[in-house]
């Protein structure tokens, strides 16, 4: 069995990255997302970065979500890196082994890539690739163990690294999930296991969020609040469907709906848009006043252009420098 | 499979594990039938077949007991290839001993056979490959999983033959079968009101430990970090020799 040297003060990290100066330094950080194109056309990771990196501090990469196939994470955050923006590399447990953790962790280093978050990864029965084998050698709390480990200089064997790399490490937590104790439990692992900062799963009612919170309070970790707007009511009913650890609430359907009545068209589609807009600008003031929300993470899932939108809107843009 | 699909409704359990109200609860080696039109082509250019089967995990997944075998015998004698016979394993056919057994007694009609049809699981088709390995044996099932049988007809996953069990830490209930992703440090952000995100009808195995744990008041065993587990222990091929006592 290897053993993972977890030592929290040994784990602080001497990188600087944009992401984690800000948030050291207390402003309410904002960081979006920009989804990997579903092929080989690198210059969509460059027209998407270009969209929302005047209105974020750093840009999340998504690491095949779902288990859709996309362009891979670490190739992504060297176009957002070339591109000018700060990338927020995720690595996925599911189709890594711990051989493969190493070699990615390397490479995302040697290409200048700073900020890596770790996720389990959805089950492949979701997406469009169901018949895959998983591989899941490691949950994301052992990545993050191991990324804190070869920051040490060392490989799993214990052979010494012709380079080590240094990294801010972050996790993911959603607060809807069950059972919480349990959840709230492992945002303690994984901090222990080197992650200074968390992204959440989609934010909607923010009462859990608030209890969750209240739970992880002495941890000392940062934490970004997701944000998914949503762009109706068809939407909203996938994602409580499908997206896992997803819970939207009829209310903010029905306004959806109600957005949408009576009307047709582009006009329909602009008003239903609005509303959502408005049900994630509602979310970030929310979310504001919530004690240990050091900022928010939004995924425009296929709609890039809200997150000007909504920076603007909060009175977050501009960005600090 | 409908036409065994419906003799299996049909037929009465009476294997040795049956307890006296005939309702049981039995780990075994879980299997199900190929398709039939699957079978037919494995066995195209064979006319004269000897079925297997045995009383262990076989018959008890309705697969391999005589019954079955009576049926299968029945399918592809109306698809005109000529049953020899059946041999029948008490017990499993993975003890190959016993197994030896019962083809030294049948001989002859081993002999005769083009090809032998295994209605038991891979270990089985496995073992007569082994002894006899001048014919091909062809498998009827396929292995599913390693599973509990709360009722008849019905069989849930409970193992995956990891190589180094935990059960002891996490109150009886195991992380790497029932878990869909197999994790060892509590459940993934999919869990929600006790169910997986794989699907609404797979418990949260994490929900579930974590309930027991609580009642045993035990939850500090899945509080600290889990190591990286070994999962060279989970790879074949293994062997084991135990030393006899």
């Amino acid at each position: 069995m290897i053993v993972l040297l977890v030592n929290l003060e040994e784990n602080r990290t001497l990188v600087e990255t944009r992401l984690k100066s800000l948030l050291e330094r207390g402003e309410f950080v904002v960081t979006g997302e920009v989804g990997p194109p579903h092929g080989a056309n690198h210059q969509l990771v460059i027209e998407r970065t270009h969209l929302v990196m005047d209105y974020c501090d750093a840009i999340n990469i998504t690491d095949n979500v779902r288990g859709i196939p996309t362009m891979s994470s670490m190739t992504c955050a060297h176009y957002v890196l070339e591109t000018g923006a700060e990338p927020v590399m995720q690595m996925s447990a599911r189709d890594r082994n711990r051989i493969l953790f190493e070699s990615e962790l390397y490479g995302a280093y040697a290409m200048g890539v700073r900020n890596i978050l770790f996720m389990t990864g959805d089950h492949t029965l979701l997406g469009s690739h169901p018949q895959t084998k998983m591989v899941y050698d490691l949950d994301s709390i052992q990545a993050l163990g191991l990324a804190s480990h070869l920051m040490r200089g060392t490989d799993l064997a214990g052979d010494e690294l012709e380079g080590t790399p240094d990294y801010y490490l972050g996790a993911t937590f959603n607060p809807y999930a069950d059972p919480l104790e349990m959840h709230v439990w492992r945002v303690e692992k994984k901090r222990d296991a080197g992650a200074q900062f968390f992204q959440t799963q989609a934010i909607y009612d923010t009462s859990r969020l608030k209890e969750f919170m209240k739970g992880i309070r002495s941890y000392n970790v940062k934490v970004l609040a997701g944000i998914i707007p949503l762009k109706g009511p068809k939407m909203a009913a996938f994602m409580n469907r499908r997206i896992p650890g997803i819970k939207i609430s009829e209310e903010f359907i029905e306004r959806l709906e109600k957005a949408g009545a009576g009307l047709k068209g582009p006009e329909k589609r602009s008003s239903v848009r609005g509303e959502g807009i408005r049900i994630a600008k509602e979310t970030i003031e929310a979310v504001k006043k919530i004690p240990g929300v050091n900022g928010v993470h939004i995924m425009g899932v296929g709609w890039e252009e809200s997150i000007p939108e909504l920076v603007k809107g909060t009175g977050l843009h501009p960005r600090p420098k | 499979m409908s036409k065994i699909s419906n003799c299996r409704e049909k037929t009465v359990f009476s294997g040795a594990n049956a307890n006296d109200s005939g309702y049981l609860v039995s780990h075994m080696i879980v299997m199900d039938f190929k398709p039939l039109d699957d079978i037919l082509e494995m066995l195209d250019s064979f006319e004269k077949i000897v079925l297997f089967g045995d009383s262990g995990c076989a018959q008890m997944c309705d697969v391999g007991g005589i019954l079955q075998l009576e049926d299968m015998d029945d399918f592809l004698t109306g698809h005109g290839k000529k049953v020899l016979g059946y041999i029948f394993v008490e017990g499993g056919m993975c003890d190959a001993n016993a197994l030896k057994q019962e083809i030294d007694a049948n001989m002859e009609m081993i002999e005769e056979a083009d090809a032998f049809l295994i209605q038991a699981c891979g270990v089985g088709t496995q073992a007569v490959t082994e002894l006899l390995p001048e014919k091909e044996a062809f498998p009827a099932v396929d292995s599913k999983f390693l599973g509990v049988m709360p009722e008849r007809y019905h069989h849930d996953e409970r193992c995956s033959m990891c190589g180094e069990c935990v059960l002891h830490l996490t109150g009886g209930i195991c992380p790497i079968s029932r878990c869909a992703k197999g994790l060892l440090n509590g459940p993934c952000g999919g869990s929600m009101d006790g169910m997986c995100e794989r699907d609404p009808d797979t418990e949260c195995a994490w929900q579930l430990i974590y309930d027991r744990l609580k009642k045993l008041d035990k939850l500090d065993n899945i509080k600290k970090i889990w190591e990286m587990k070994d999962w060279s222990l989970a790879r074949g091929p293994r062997s084991i020799v135990h030393e006899e006592t």
